[in-house]
């Protein structure tokens, strides 16, 4: 059981592998089993003070150290970066507590742990996405009782739900809600997908990757089994529509992938660029072989 | 039992603790019937009102509802995912304060359209339109349909109130001081919208009020509470003109004449 012998090569041996201990890994999968047996539904876990602040991706770390084996290649990334804070240090965490090889190529990952994007690169069989979840119950801001949220999920009484989306249209004319854009599962549970934009939600359903939600200080895993229909909610006459900057990328030229707004000037000039750094990077390598 | 009624409670108590919430109540309301439940404060009526809606457990009786499919229900038997659907299909309860029936931080037109969109309404178009409808009935202006309720006076919540309830056509609706708090004018012109709205629609209405003058306006027939009993029942005008009990003598003869 004890994986401690694994991490020999490391300077201090005081952390079990992946950090978390045996006993809360197994905890945690106990959860994440049971939250891909039900998909969308938010199994409560005991989740454990981490060496980092709330707010910085303790959820899905948890969920990411108890799904975590040696032999997997990890990527990590935030807002579909790989070079940004949050994702480097994620992936440092688990480079020197779980000695793993790390990648930033989508392709080549068993296991990506993601805050706020869908990497752009079609997902596969046998690879897992982790994601970071900050509110997992996305009836929070509509009923603030837990108790009822949770009666409301058992007896699937969503009109509520669909009260937030008319808000929208009555007040800007059609749904503008841009992230976190709520989504059915399995025709069953309504679940906030995390703040993913809601370009990624097409991306949702019908993956042949594995789906795994940790929310560390809400306390919730949830999870979307591979090949589980995802619908993201909507009205007949206000169909959902995935949108993104009607731009192309300013550095590989892609018009089909999510883009960051970058002002580069102090009288306002912006540019666009891709917000997935490792699709980005693939484009621009196809582009100058095609050139070539 | 009688096959044509709407509603009907046998024998209902609930107590808190040792104290009596309401005792051995029965009652029972015909389609499109208004029944008025008056009594002093502490008498029981809100939570005689409260067991009869199904948001408070009785203790002993029975409930029965008779759907649109002529089904007889036992409120004190069937699952609460069945009385939850009842309870905002076929049944609708007004809270005297409209602060605790509406959404105060969701438009007008969001308030009336959440029971559509609760039993299933996905078009954005006819929600608007219903709820435009509606608040034309309960006169109030369509131009403030996307105005939250919060910057709308107190009359003109409970109006909203009553629209949001009554939006999905059910056939009784429960009522708790629809018009407490509000001024004399106001009350007058709820009343009246109330009286149209209920016989129109045909729709049959439990209102529990303290004030005589409402039951006279609305009420076919009324019962007295005291100490959560029920002291004497009857036609309105019967009871109101020619009270029997002690009690109801002295709520009678203590209304003020202008």
């Amino acid at each position: 059981m004890n994986e401690m012998s694994k991490n020999e090569n490391l300077d201090i041996q005081i952390y079990n592998f992946a950090y978390l201990d045996e006993n809360t890994k197994r905890m945690i999968r106990r959860a994440l089993l049971k939250a891909l047996c039900i998909p969308g539904y938010q199994v409560p876990f005991s989740s454990r003070e981490m060496p980092m602040p709330y707010g910085w991706g303790t959820g899905g770390i948890q969920v990411t150290s108890a799904c975590l084996i040696p032999k997997d290649i990890l990527k990590v990334i935030d807002q579909g970066a790989d070079d940004t804070t949050n994702a480097v240090s994620i992936r440092k965490f688990f480079q020197k507590t779980a000695n793993v090889t790390v990648t930033e190529k989508t392709s080549d990952a068993s296991l990506i742990q993601t805050r706020h994007r869908i990497p752009e690169t079609k997902l596969k069989e046998k690879q897992i996405l982790v994601y970071q979840v900050p509110i997992p119950e996305p009836l929070r801001f509509l009923e603030p009782r837990e108790t009822e949220t949770r009666k409301m999920h058992a007896l699937s009484e969503y009109g509520l739900m669909y009260v937030k989306l008319y808000e929208d249209i009555a007040k800007h004319g059609h749904i503008e809600t841009a992230y976190a854009y709520p989504v059915k599962t399995n025709g069953n549970y309504v679940t906030d997908p995390s703040p993913i934009p809601k370009f990624d939600n097409p991306k949702m359903n019908n993956s042949p990757a594995i789906q795994l939600f940790g929310a560390g200080r809400e306390q919730r895993i949830y999870a979307i089994p591979p090949y589980t229909n995802v619908k993201s909610l909507d009205f007949e006459d206000y169909p959902f529509e995935a949108m993104k900057a009607n731009f192309k990328c300013s550095i590989c030229g892609s018009s089909d992938s999510y883009l960051d707004e970058i002002i580069v000037s102090d009288d306002g000039k912006r540019s666009y660029i891709c917000s997935d750094t490792d699709y980005c990077k693939e484009q621009t390598k196809l582009n100058s072989k095609k050139e070539d | 039992m009688k096959q044509n009624f709407l509603f009907q409670a046998s024998n209902i108590s609930k107590y808190y603790g040792q104290n009596i919430g309401c005792k051995n109540v029965s009652l029972d309301i015909n389609p499109g019937e208004v029944l008025g439940i008056v009594g002093e404060s502490g008498s029981g009526k809100s939570t005689l009102l409260n067991c009869i809606y199904g948001n408070l457990e009785v203790d002993e009786g029975d409930i029965f509802l008779n759907d649109k499919s002529k089904t007889i229900l036992n409120f004190t038997k069937i699952s609460e995912p069945k009385l939850r659907l009842i309870q905002r299909s076929d049944l609708a309860f007004v809270h005297q304060n409209p602060r605790d029936g509406l959404r105060m931080n969701i438009s007008a037109g969001g308030n009336i359209g959440e029971r559509l969109m609760a039993i299933g309404h996905r078009n954005y178009g006819e929600i608007r339109e219903i709820a435009a409808n509606w608040l034309e009935k309960v006169e109030i202006d369509v131009s403030r349909i996307d105005d939250k309720p919060s910057t709308f006076s107190g009359g003109m919540q409970q109006r909203l109130q009553i629209a949001r309830n009554l939006v999905t056509r059910p056939r009784l609706i429960f009522m708790d001081e629809p018009t407490g708090g509000l001024d004399v004018s106001v009350q007058a012109k709820i009343l009246d919208l109330l009286r149209n709205l209920v016989r129109e629609l045909g729709i049959a209405a439990v209102i529990v009020t303290h004030d005589l003058a409402v039951v006279r306006l609305l009420a076919d027939r009324i019962i007295v509470m005291q100490n959560g009993n029920v002291i004497e029942a009857g036609l309105c005008d019967q009871v109101l003109d020619d009270p029997q009990h002690k009690y109801s003598q002295l709520l009678v003869s203590s209304v003020l004449q202008v």
